[in-house]
């Protein structure tokens, strides 16, 4: 018998289980293997270290972060990708590359840098469920690494302010929407008619920026125009999360 | 540069006809490249890049800590793989449909994720290969005390650019594991095929022949990341391929890889 599998993790809103991307392509993927997580969902009376969150709990083990955490539900036989051959893992693992190369940084820059939607959405967001003194750092400081990680991985010389680094990774981060879009087409999923490892990354995501009501918007304005990705999280919205989204 | 500029120069660049004395600078094969500068230049190389002669020493530039593989056209330098294949003006891949051209994407940047980031790793965060080989080529065109303040500089970016992406914390061997799945994604993309993407060899095939050769030749502290790259034969075939169509036809002859 499994042990229980409790999932400790940031909250939803906007219609969505989790605003945060890593928890989310840990709920998703949860959620197409089949595997039973008890979800905790972070507030401000939440004792734990907030800075590996997606965390997950057995009765023996903890474990962070979305990789190793899908490795060890798969290793517990709670495993969406079985039915994929070898080409098809072959390439989920070059498609997740992608995302993290090309999306991510705009996705880290939209949630975190951006000045408005920072302080305007983000911050107080975060802050709430965080208890004081911490919601008056913790924040600034999820900020900061994530502009740090922004200029380090994609400010190469001669980009190294980061206004000119904005407009290569908003760029990449289209591009990268665009090839996804040629890649899904018209198919429910990534792969066939069942969800896979992929399909909660690309979910985890493209969602938060899907829905989060922000407002500077140019890259959501983007992927609203790619209408087969809105349908695809809508789908996998209404289909796999309807139960819980009266949490929001 | 800002976005007008960088458009201006790809139009440029895309009209004017590639110039006779097209140079590619890269570091001294025997004593000062690393790694991953090596990976990226024989990349260069493969990519149809007509290039008069290679050079080690930009005249005229002093300081370049931060030289990787630049070429020099007739009027400005271009760095970095992906900036060199735009100003061909065409692209290998232009045979390749919609849904291809974002698996090669998706597949380039598996292996700059991957393999890059691993041979990064092991040059600059691995104890053992930085105090042998690493320190001493990276500093070795400088003089006292620059190659140690240069070399540690350098070092200590990396480690930076590990932590903020989450590879601070891993070990040596959970590298060696990611490099064997990055290997065992590319083989089973690869199959039987001659190239990655049908008969003709794409950008990706560059990449990955620059940095898989690069691996396999380069002698380090330990074997095992070329033990890693070498238990998959199509791959090790792949490189042979390539390397006896590409380099031994056009007389560039470097050694061949040693596949004991």
């Amino acid at each position: 018998m499994a042990a229980p599998l409790e999932l400790s993790c940031w909250g939803g809103g906007w219609g969505l289980p989790s605003i945060h991307s890593e928890s989310l392509v840990v709920m998703a993927y949860a959620k197409f293997s089949g595997a039973p997580l008890k979800v905790n969902v972070i507030d401000n009376t939440w004792r734990g270290s907030r800075g590996d969150v997606p965390i997950l709990t057995t009765e023996d083990n903890i474990v962070s972060q979305p990789a190793k955490i899908l490795n060890f539900l798969r290793k517990q036989k709670y495993n969406a990708d079985y039915e994929l051959s070898a080409k098809q893992g072959a390439d989920t693992l070059a498609y997740i590359a992608l995302l993290e190369e090309k999306l991510l940084p705009a996705v880290l820059h939209t949630f975190w840098v951006e000045s408005e939607n920072y302080f305007s959405v983000t911050k107080p967001w975060f802050a709430s469920r965080i208890p004081f003194p911490l919601s008056l750092i913790l924040p600034g400081r999820m900020s900061k690494g994530a502009l740090t990680r922004i200029l380090l991985t994609r400010g190469q010389p001669p980009l190294y302010h980061l206004r000119e680094v904005e407009a290569q990774i908003y760029r990449d981060a289209k591009e990268c929407l665009n090839l996804l879009s040629n890649r899904l087409g018209t198919s429910q999923f990534f792969f066939g008619d069942t969800p896979s490892t992929l399909d909660a990354y690309v979910f985890g995501f493209l969602a938060p920026l899907y829905k989060v009501r922000f407002p500077k918007v140019q890259l959501q304005e983007h992927l609203k125009q790619l209408s087969n990705l809105c349908r695809f999280c809508d789908d996998i919205l209404n289909s796999y999360f309807r139960l819980t989204l009266g949490d929001g | 540069m800002s976005l007008v500029a960088e458009a201006l120069v790809s139009q440029i660049a895309a009209t004017e006809p590639w110039p006779e004395n097209a140079t590619l600078y890269q570091q001294l094969k025997g004593e000062q490249i690393l790694l991953s500068d090596n990976a990226a230049s024989l990349a260069v190389q493969l990519s149809d890049v007509d290039v008069s002669k290679t050079e080690s020493d930009i005249p005229g530039v002093v300081f370049r800590p931060f030289c990787k593989c630049v070429i020099c056209l007739s009027k400005w330098f271009v760095g970095q793989m992906q900036n060199i294949c735009l100003h061909l003006g065409h692209s290998l891949s232009d045979g390749l449909d919609e849904v291809q051209k974002a698996e090669m994407k998706a597949y380039m940047e598996l292996v700059n994720n991957m393999l890059l980031t691993a041979e990064l790793y092991l040059q600059w965060c691995d104890e053992a290969t930085v105090g042998e080989i690493t320190h001493a080529r990276y500093g070795s065109p400088y003089p006292w005390p620059l190659n140690h303040i240069l070399a540690y500089q350098k070092q200590w970016e990396v480690k930076r650019k590990m932590k903020a992406i989450g590879w601070g914390n891993k070990t040596l061997d959970q590298v060696l594991e990611d490099v064997d799945q990055c290997c065992q994604a590319l083989s089973q993309r690869l199959g039987t095929q001659p190239y990655f993407f049908n008969k003709q060899p794409t950008e990706l095939d560059a990449l990955v022949f620059g940095h898989l050769y690069t691996i396999l030749t380069t002698q380090l502290t330990n074997d095992e990341l070329s033990e890693k790259v070498k238990n998959y034969s199509n791959l090790l075939a792949f490189c042979r391929r390539i390397e006896q169509h590409f380099f031994e036809d056009r007389g560039k002859g470097s050694s061949s890889i040693r596949l004991s």
